[in-house]
């Protein structure tokens, strides 16, 4: 085959520096467009927490914006909606983010109030209860969403004891119970320079961006105290299970987990190989068996997140109540297919070039960008590994394929959530 | 103001890209850039609104049915060509369009190009694909139905547009699905994928003129359009009073409510714009007027946000409030003070100009890629024209308080419009 999107690699140098305090910022110089796209990474997430307190990194990083020393939460969003830019934080599994996105002219200004909403939030007693009531809100409709509970049960059935069972947002007993006081204490013990990882991409050159990090969090200093690192956790061991919710709905979804491989493991890029090849896009496996062929339904794929630690592997389809069974004999039989059935050159090829085409599709946009290399580097992959990860990728064989298949599709967990009718088919 | 400032105000900036029309009538847009990604998006006046009412659902289905294959290309090809090469393809279908797009790059685009044409020009829509991809649209529609925001977006839709068809639900209903024959689709498909309804933009670092010849000689012939009835599309009369509809939902946790009002059509753009604006003023971030007040200070809602959707023969603004039902009078009472405020009372300067910058802003932010150049490209060659689509930044400048002001009090009334109100069903496990 001829070249493909990846051997572009978009022209794009990233440049790595440490500050004096241990921060680390990755710049890249991209004149196209007049937009300059920050993501500050700080390594927290759920995979920091414990089951009392699930769901505290998604609650700083949301009253985080809510008030610092000097501002209250309408002035910074005012602060932020005048120049028209985007000031965002989100929390995820492995880290948490606080996002910018300006015209190069308000960058500085933007960065500025990053850093002080990162530096000195005043965690403001009514910006919490308000949060905690959007929180418990926000957990009440997930439940509407039967997708999101066959997703919840499955992760808790896949990782018990193991914080990578926790719902992102926690629970209504460990919200409730939330004080300022463990907010202040889990900022303190991760918002610290040693800890962040700040990366942007876009109209302004490498030594403008290291000036403005500098000006904005030069003199910010670690504590005296050693950085703390995530509890050690117990192996995972397989313990394959149907978790069933009844609830009346019009489709049911049916979902099978198995655990995989962490990020940076050789296993992992074969697993990103068999995920392209079973569900990415519109010719994969499961599309064309399930879908095209069959008509049992509009939505059918796979998830394999990217994670520091064992991560799953699922293989999902929401489908007729009436079809479940022949869904699910359908799923499995195409999963572990390929624990017999090595990958034709042919299959093998066009999994390379399709996943590879999408990951550099997936790095047009200054934000996308600066995502995937402060990413990699707050994994603890570095950000060579796109490069890596991309070499690694095509040369993984079909030998390779049936090996990886061997080790991790053994039996699943089986999560579905749909009306009477429906379970009684899953039986 | 001075009139040399008066002019610069209004002067167009200029379109970034080239418009040819082909010999059969047919609209291409081209653009090089320097992004290796080239974006292939075709556009089609294929819509909802062109279906005559009998086969309501039948511009989405067709939609499908593309992907489908012709004579030529047995069904599953074109994707499985377009991903060898590692790019990508997909397809929306709206009211007033049907869009087909690819993700490639300039090598491949010769390759890939015309296994699109082959699919739009010649769509076989055989039988026994018909029916299996009718039970894929059914699924859809099955999936949509447990999605609460859809369907109380579904109910809006058919509570503002009791006349147009923008009040049909785009993917049809299965009553409407199950009668449809394969002829039928036939006929729909040839009269209304002919060259006079097609736009073809094509963004990215892609030589002009190969490009171009590529795409004049592989959208060049059409086959003959078969006879078609006309279809009268009937304008929707303003909404008289205040039309409620409530549904009882299982499994519902937080109540909506969500209003809807009528707005202009793509022939007013200036004042659609300025609806716009007055969405961004109401509830765009949480500096915003409803979500400041509503969420922020008194603790009313969850979540409050506001939107206007651009439609060529009108527009729908909505505003959309997530709660717990008691506070659903309370909080559409506040709504309706809110909106007679803005036809009361100029917005202040620092207000607008921050709403202005915001939204000119996002217009920047959205236009980064070679995809998102070509999608706007052709949605606006699609229900306007295609010059207008870079006119928004400068229209968006050009909104005074006064024009905004007579806007709000023509268009978003506080005693005439859409309320549709979703609640828990209550049931067993209410206990």
């Amino acid at each position: 085959m001829s070249s493909s999107l990846t051997r572009d690699r978009n022209h794009l140098k990233v440049h790595r520096t440490v500050l004096g305090n241990g921060m680390t910022v990755l710049t890249v110089e991209n004149p196209t467009a007049d937009i300059v796209s920050g993501r500050i990474f700080i390594r927290v997430g759920t995979r920091y927490e414990q089951a009392a307190q699930a769901g505290i990194t998604h609650m700083l990083m949301s009253v985080l914006t809510r008030g610092t020393q000097q501002l209250s939460s309408m002035e910074i969003a005012e602060q932020i909606e005048s120049v028209g830019a985007g000031l965002g934080t989100d929390s995820a599994t492995d880290y948490s983010l606080v996002n910018l996105k300006t015209v190069s002219n308000d960058f500085s200004e933007i960065l500025n109030l990053a850093a002080d909403i990162m530096r000195s939030p005043s965690f403001p007693e009514s910006e919490v209860e308000l949060e905690r009531r959007l929180t418990l809100q926000g957990l009440r409709s997930m439940q509407e969403q039967p997708f999101s509970i066959a997703q919840r049960q499955l992760r808790q059935a896949m990782y018990g004891d193991h914080p990578y069972a926790l719902s992102a947002l926690g629970y209504e007993d460990s919200i409730q119970q939330l004080t300022r006081t463990d907010l202040e204490t889990h900022h303190q013990a991760y918002f610290r320079p040693d800890n962040v990882v700040v990366s942007i991409v876009g109209r302004i050159t490498q030594e403008q961006s290291i000036a403005l990090v500098e000006e904005a969090f030069g003199d910010w200093k670690n504590p005296d105290t050693a950085r703390l690192e995530p509890p050690i956790l117990p192996e995972l061991t397989p313990q394959p299970q149907r978790i069933i919710t009844e609830q009346d709905t019009q489709q049911a979804i049916l979902i099978l987990g198995y655990l995989a491989p962490p990020v940076g493991s050789p296993d992992y890029t074969t697993l990103r190989l068999i995920n392209s090849h079973l569900g990415n896009g519109l010719s994969s496996r499961l599309f064309v068996e399930l879908r095209e062929k069959q008509g049992l339904a509009y939505d059918v794929s796979t998830v394999f997140p990217t994670r520091v630690l064992p991560s799953q592997f699922l293989a999902y389809i929401g489908t007729a109540p009436m079809n479940v069974a022949i869904a699910l004999a359908g799923l499995r039989q195409e999963v572990e297919r390929l624990c017999t059935t090595s990958l034709t050159d042919e299959e093998l090829q066009v999994a390379k070039s399709k996943y590879l085409g999408q990951y550099a599709l997936g790095k047009q946009t200054n934000a996308q960008i600066a995502q995937i290399y402060g990413w990699y580097e707050t994994l603890g992959t570095g950000i060579h590994y796109d490069e890596q990860f991309q070499d690694d990728f095509a040369a993984v064989t079909s030998e390779d394929v049936q090996a990886v298949a061997n080790r991790y599709f053994i039996e699943p967990y089986v999560s579905l959530v749909g009306p009477k009718e429906a379970i009684g088919m899953a039986e | 103001m001075t009139l040399a400032n008066l002019k610069s105000r209004l002067e167009q900036p200029s379109f970034p890209a080239e418009i040819y029309t082909l010999d059969n009538g047919l609209t291409v847009i081209f653009q090089q850039t320097t992004s290796p990604v080239v974006a292939v998006d075709v556009w089609a006046r294929a819509g909802a609104i062109a279906e005559p009412d009998a086969w309501a659902g039948i511009a989405h289905f067709l939609e499908h049915m593309i992907f489908k294959g012709t004579e030529q290309l047995p069904p599953g090809s074109f994707d499985y060509v377009i991903e060898r090469y590692g790019g990508m393809t997909n397809a929306a279908t709206s009211h007033d369009y049907a869009h087909f797009f690819i993700n490639t790059t300039a090598t491949h685009l010769p390759e890939t190009l015309p296994y699109l044409a082959e699919l739009l020009l010649n769509a076989a829509i055989a039988d026994e694909e018909f029916d299996r991809e009718r039970d894929v649209v059914l699924e859809e529609i099955r999936q949509a139905e447990d999605d609460p925001d859809w369907l109380g977006f579904q109910a809006l839709s058919e509570l503002v547009f009791q006349h147009h068809p923008y009040g049909r639900p785009i993917l049809g209903t299965p009553d409407h699905l199950l009668k449809l024959l394969p002829e039928e689709m036939r006929a729909f498909h040839r009269r209304h994928y002919q060259p006079e309804n097609l736009t073809v933009v094509i963004v990215g670092d892609t030589p002009r003129d190969s490009t171009l010849a590529l795409v004049e000689d592989l959208f060049g012939s059409f086959a003959p359009p078969p006879p078609f009835p006309d279809l009268n599309i009937a304008a929707e009369p303003p909404i008289v009073g205040i039309r409620r509809s409530h549904w009882q939902l299982p499994r519902l946790e937080l109540a909506r409510l969500m209003l809807g009002w009528i707005g202009p059509g793509a022939d007013r753009l200036s004042d659609a714009y300025g609806l716009d604006l007055l969405s961004v003023v109401l509830a765009g971030g949480r500096s915003s007027r409803l979500v400041r007040e509503l969420r922020e200070e008194r603790h009313l809602v969850q979540d409050i946000s506001s939107s206007f959707s651009l439609q060529r023969d009108s527009s729908l603004f909505t505003i959309t409030a997530w709660l717990e039902p008691q506070y659903l009078d309370q909080v559409e009472a506040r709504i309706g003070d809110c909106l007679s405020e803005l036809s009361s009372t100029l917005i202040p300067e620092n207000e607008l100009n921050r709403v202005k910058r915001q939204l000119c802003n996002d217009f920047s932010f959205s236009t980064e890629t070679s995809s998102q150049l070509a999608g706007l490209y052709g949605y606006y060659s699609t229900i306007a024209q295609p010059e207008v689509s870079v006119t928004y930044p400068q229209r968006i400048d050009t909104l005074q308080p006064e024009m905004l002001q007579a806007l709000a009090s023509q268009y978003l009334s506080p005693y005439h419009y859409a309320a549709v109100v979703l609640t828990r069903a209550p049931g067993n496990d209410d206990i």
